[in-house]
C-alpha cells in the first residue's frame, strides 16, 4: 500500500477474499436463523403428547399394563375394553360434577380378558337413588369405549366426613368384593352410559398451546448469533483496513 | 500477520484473563459433566434427578422425573457458560489482536473435554508473549 491512510473499508471488503467471506458469513447467519425459527416453532408446540390423537380408540392392553401409573401419553386416551363386569361390585360415588350440576356416578368392576381388573365410570344419576338403581341392569359393551383417566387422589377423610367422591383406584380396590390384585393404574369413563344414567362428561385432553418460554430465548439467542456472524465479518475487514493504514505495521511490512 | 495490540488494551486484557481462567475452570467441569449427562441420557435412557421419589440424587427415565432434572440443568448452565468463555476469547481475540483462525482455536476449549483447563494456564501464557513481543517493538515505531 503506497497511500498513508491505506485502503479504505469498501475498497478491502470488495477483495473476493472478503466477498467469499461474507457469503460465508449470511450463510452462517441463515443457518442460524433457521435454528431460530425451529426454536420458535418449538416454542408454541406444546409437549408432543399433548399433540397426539387422543379420540381414536386403541385397545387399553395395547396402551398399557395392570399395575402401571398412567402416563401423560396415555391420559385422556379413549380406549377399548373386553371384559365382564362383576356382580354386585359397585361403588357409588358422591359430589361428581356433571355439565355443572353436582351428581353421583356409578363405579362398576370390571375384570379384563387376559387379566387385570379396571374401574369403569358407568354413568351419572342427579341423585344416589337412581345411581344406585342402576347397578341391576348395569351391563358394559363388548367391547366398552371410554376414556382413560388418572386414579384421583383418595378423599382426605377428616374432609370427606364419610363421603366418597374421589375416582381412587386404591380407595376402590378395598371396596371391592372380590380383588387377585391386578389393577390397572387408571379408570375409564364409558362413552356410553348403563341404562338409567346419564353419560359422564368427559372432555378430550386440553390442547392448549403453551408457550415455552426457553424456546424462545433460544430463538433469540440464535437471532443475536446470526447478527454476530455479520458483525465478525465487519470486524474481520475492517482489522485488515487499520492493519494495512497503521504506520507502524507498515513500516514493519516494508 | 496480524497487527500488535494497542498499548490502551493492555490494562484490560488483566481483567479479561482474569475472568477467563475462572471461566475456563468452570466451563471444563461443566463440560466433563455434560459429558457423563450425555452417556447417561443416550447411553443408559436416564437423567440425574435431584430430590425426586427415589432418593435425593437419582437415575431416573426421563418420562417418570418429577423432582428438579440435573441433566437438562447441566445442559443449560454449560450452554451459558461457554457464552461466556466465548465472549472472553472474542475480547481477547479484539484486545490482542490475534488471528482469527487462533480465536476460533481458543473457542474448542468450551467443547472438547480437558482441553479449557489447559488453556487456562496456556492461553495467559500465549498473551503474555505477545504483549512482550507487542512492548519490544513499540519503540521502533515510536522512533519513527
Amino acid at each position: 500500500m503506497i497511500e498513508s491512510a491505506g485502503p479504505g473499508f469498501w475498497a478491502v471488503a470488495r477483495r473476493p477474499r472478503w466477498i467469499g467471506a461474507l457469503l460465508l458469513a449470511l450463510a452462517i447467519a441463515a443457518g442460524f436463523s433457521a435454528l431460530g425459527q425451529w426454536q420458535l416453532a418449538r416454542s408454541v408446540a406444546s409437549a408432543p403428547v399433548a399433540r397426539a390423537d387422543t379420540e381414536t380408540p386403541i385397545a387399553l392392553t395395547s396402551l398399557t399394563t395392570p399395575g402401571e401409573a398412567v402416563t401423560g401419553a396415555q391420559l385422556g386416551r379413549v380406549v377399548t375394553v373386553e371384559g365382564t363386569l362383576v356382580d354386585h361390585d359397585f361403588v357409588v360415588l358422591s359430589n361428581r360434577l356433571n355439565a355443572g350440576s353436582s351428581g353421583f356416578w356409578l363405579v362398576g368392576h370390571v375384570l379384563a380378558d387376559g387379566g387385570g381388573e379396571l374401574a369403569v365410570a358407568l354413568g351419572w344419576a342427579p341423585t344416589r337413588a337412581q345411581a344406585v338403581a342402576a347397578e341391576d341392569s348395569a351391563k358394559i359393551a363388548s367391547p366398552l369405549i371410554g376414556r382413560y383417566l388418572p386414579s384421583e387422589a383418595p378423599d382426605q377423610p377428616d374432609v370427606s366426613k364419610g363421603v366418597q367422591s374421589a375416582a381412587s383406584i386404591p380407595a376402590l380396590i378395598n371396596q371391592w368384593a372380590q380383588f387377585d390384585g391386578s389393577v390397572y393404574g387408571g379408570y375409564v369413563v364409558a362413552s356410553t352410559p348403563a341404562s338409567g344414567l346419564e353419560a359422564i362428561d368427559s372432555p378430550a385432553p386440553s390442547q392448549e398451546v403453551s408457550l415455552n418460554w426457553l424456546n424462545i430465548f433460544y430463538a433469540a439467542e440464535w437471532a443475536i448469533f446470526a447478527g454476530f456472524a455479520i458483525y465478525l465479518w465487519y470486524r474481520l475487514v475492517k482489522d485488515v483496513v487499520e492493519k494495512e493504514g497503521e504506520p507502524v505495521e507498515r513500516r514493519m511490512d516494508a | 500477520m496480524t497487527a500488535a495490540p494497542r498499548p490502551a488494551d493492555v490494562p484490560r486484557v488483566r481483567n479479561v484473563l482474569r475472568v477467563f481462567r475462572v471461566s475456563a475452570i468452570v466451563t471444563g467441569v461443566f463440560l466433563l459433566l455434560l459429558c457423563a449427562m450425555m452417556v447417561l441420557r443416550y447411553g443408559f435412557l436416564v437423567d440425574i434427578e435431584l430430590n425426586g421419589p427415589y432418593g435425593f440424587l437419582a437415575l431416573t427415565p426421563r418420562s417418570r422425573i418429577t423432582g428438579v432434572d440435573l441433566s437438562t440443568a447441566i445442559l443449560i448452565v454449560h450452554g451459558w457458560l461457554y457464552v461466556v468463555y466465548l465472549g472472553c476469547d472474542f475480547l481477547l481475540w479484539r484486545f490482542v489482536r490475534f488471528s482469527f483462525g487462533r480465536f476460533l482455536f481458543f473457542a474448542l476449549g468450551g467443547i472438547v473435554p480437558f482441553l479449557s483447563f489447559y488453556f487456562e494456564f496456556r492461553i495467559p501464557a500465549y498473551v503474555a508473549s505477545r504483549l512482550e513481543q507487542a512492548e519490544a517493538r513499540t519503540p521502533v515505531g515510536a522512533a519513527a
